[in-house]
């Protein structure tokens, strides 16, 4: 008879695999996508909302006008930027994703009403020219930085860090660094690129302060200055961003994606995003700037319903990254040998660091990249974009909001002991927020 | 010949006064008395000569494409980070992070640099007369750097292929830095150029010239050394 196969609770499969992996290359693994780890953390599905029934009133919730009208940058910059839907597309770079999928992104969200990012890489010039409202990143590695294409910009981000590995800058791996994006980022073709950590100008808090302040003067103070950071001590470095002069803050939970990255950054580093949303909104109050610096909350960002809920719990705005390509066809069934190729399979696939993307998203080979068609892929991301925003009204207009800016804390209950200690949301079932 | 003065006035107020200046038509223009205000003359993409008649703060001259700035005593930091195009001349010395990130352009320092000088250089050139601090030329990626005096600990560490030369002695080498012989070419260029803008200095061929080994490129196990020892 055979033995019943028992399978080590420390070593299991990918464990060894990963060993062995290690063994041969003698580098820690390289990946992208995001972290793979099961959630055993407290996220926003350990949420639920309260819908009004006798207590509160509800919006007919097919009909009723529920503004989704947002406004960001309101502290200093002399145009803040006007957003038609509360979901943005977050920065990925032009190296790390085609050149059709940055043209589909914008595209997709200027259809939608709503904003697109740049990335670690300058800007693209048609990426500019398909955007409503375009942020320009700042980043430590200032690939592409050109004042002029900053001009052009209608807000500009200053990246301290990000989600997926706050503390280690960008990698593209060599077989991203074609002719086209070595030339874009002034390096050499096929190297393997490792950003800088921090910024060439300023290194703490203080100096940011007056780098803040320069990129004010180069746009005449014109456009908003966000500030973003990766999910790690939010309350304080929130904090610090707003002393900074930020208009706007961005928190990028530890669920964000990447092009690539160390993977053991990806699963071990930073704080999810449920909470730092708490902690960042928390900070602000601490200073008294919640309301006057705007929140955008970044980070596994799936659907209406997380975006719903980090907004109740005090975000303006959320971006998403990876939930924007998957309505590109990340991970769609298309093209199945050559996921198998990479050794995985539709739904599976985080093979971004490869360049091979079998969709033509995360690629610089010109036959992949034509398997994602323009138009549709900008249709498609527009499409998400505006069942997203329809998913929160519909949230909104059950807990009776006629704007999806007033949903609040005191509209969801906890799932969780975790979540109500993380959010002060009483536990359902209890009147009780645990840790108080 | 326009002139500025900036007793009493905000950044904000002497840069819009500038750029007031060089849209009626001033290609001249001296602002006096500066007194290590931070920002000044950022983002000027005209092919105008600009003086200030003193010291200056952080981030003088950054994200600049085209003119020509003086700096009459010395510069804090981020001296003409991110430029483009043009020229910035400092009388003194810089602080940390001078010519960081320029994609062209000349940017000359009578004085010394402190660390970081050129860090992530994508063009252009950077010449110092004096010495540098630590870190210079750190993931410098195009461009030539050259520094006729000393240069500080972890020099052209982890670089792409910035050029750096130095006249002096070098307290230490980064990860992956090799130093080679100046080529003819190479003394050429650094005669002809430092007799541009720093006559006087020693010639191109006592210079030493320091390049990537190529070794923190792409990652070779066989290099675990390099990378365990990268910065």
């Amino acid at each position: 008879m055979k033995d019943v196969m028992q399978t080590s609770g420390t070593f299991q499969p990918a464990v060894i695999e990963d060993i062995q992996a290690k063994a041969a290359s003698g580098l820690y693994r390289i990946r992208g996508w995001g972290t793979l780890r099961e959630r055993r953390w407290a996220t926003f599905d350990d949420l639920t909302f309260l819908p009004c029934s006798l207590t509160r009133i509800p919006l007919e919730g097919y009909r009723e006008k529920c503004s989704t009208k947002t406004v960001l940058g309101k502290r200093f910059a002399r145009k803040p930027i006007e957003l038609e839907i509360p979901v943005m597309i977050t920065g990925m770079s032009w190296g790390a994703l085609s050149y059709n999928a940055k043209v589909a992104l914008a595209r997709g969200a200027r259809t939608a009403g709503s904003s697109n990012t740049t990335g670690d890489g300058g800007m693209l010039m048609a990426e500019r020219e398909n955007s409503r409202t375009l942020i320009y990143e700042v980043l430590p590695s200032r690939y592409g930085i050109n004042i002029h294409h900053m001009r052009m910009a209608d807000a500009i981000e200053l990246t301290i860090g990000q989600g997926a590995k706050p503390g280690t800058g960008g990698l593209l791996l060599g077989s991203k660094i074609s002719d086209v994006i070595a030339k874009q980022r002034d390096l050499p073709v096929g190297v393997d690129q490792r950003s800088p950590a921090r910024h060439p100008d300023f290194l703490g808090p203080d100096d940011m302060i007056i780098k803040v302040e320069e990129l004010r003067e180069a746009t005449d103070g014109q456009v908003p200055i966000f500030i973003k950071m990766g999910a790690s001590r939010v309350f304080d470095d929130v904090k610090l961003a707003a002393k900074a002069g930020a208009d706007v803050i961005v928190v990028d939970g530890m669920e964000g994606g990447t092009g690539a990255s160390p993977a053991i950054l990806q699963e071990h580093t930073g704080v999810p995003t449920l909470a730092a949303v708490c902690e960042a909104r928390a900070a602000l109050e601490d200073i008294g700037l919640y309301g006057e610096v705007q929140l955008i909350i970044a980070g596994g960002i799936r659907d209406g319903v997380d975006a719903a809920k980090a907004i109740a719990l005090g975000a303006d705005a959320v971006y998403i990254g990876t939930a924007a390509l998957i309505a590109l066809n990340c991970n769609r069934p298309l093209y199945v040998e050559d996921y198998e190729q990479l050794g995985t399979e539709p739904h599976h696939c985080h093979h971004c660091h490869t360049g091979r993307c079998p969709v033509g998203i995360t690629t610089q080979d010109p036959e992949l990249m034509k398997r994602l068609d323009v138009d549709e892929g900008a249709e498609r991301v527009a499409n998400l974009l505006r069942a997203m925003t329809l998913e929160i009204q519909m949230l909104a207009r059950a807990c009776g909001k006629s704007d999806i800016h007033h949903l609040e804390p005191e509209d969801m209950a906890a799932l969780s002991m975790e979540a109500s200690a993380i959010c002060g949301i009483p536990l359902a079932g209890t009147r009780k927020v645990f840790g108080r | 010949m326009a002139k500025i003065s900036c007793g009493g006035r905000a950044t904000r107020e002497i840069n819009a006064e500038i750029r007031r200046a060089i849209a009626a038509g001033e290609r001249d223009i001296v602002v006096e008395d500066p007194g290590a205000r931070h920002n000044l003359g950022v983002a000027v993409l005209e092919p105008v000569r600009l003086r200030f008649a003193g010291s200056v703060g952080y981030y003088c001259a950054g994200l600049i494409d085209g003119p020509r700035i003086e700096i009459d005593e010395s510069a804090g930091w981020g001296l003409a980070e991110s430029m483009m195009n043009g020229e910035v001349i400092v009388r003194g010395s810089a602080g940390n992070g001078a010519a960081a990130a320029i994609r062209g352009g000349t940017v000359v320092i009578h004085g010394d640099a402190a660390a970081r000088l050129g860090v992530s250089m994508k063009g252009g050139t950077v010449l110092v007369a004096g010495n540098c601090g630590y870190m210079a030329g750190f993931m410098g990626q195009k461009g030539r750097m050259v520094v006729c005096g000393d240069a500080g600990d972890a020099f052209a560490d982890s670089l792409y292929e910035t050029t750096c030369f130095v006249g002096g002695q070098i307290q230490g080498l980064g990860t992956d830095a090799v130093v080679e012989e100046p080529s003819q070419e190479d003394a050429a260029w650094l005669d002809a150029t430092l007799a541009q803008y720093l006559p006087g200095a020693r010639r191109g061929q006592d210079f030493k010239k320091v390049v990537a080994g190529k070794k923190l490129w792409n990652f070779d196990k066989r290099e675990w050394k390099v990378w365990q020892e990268a910065l």
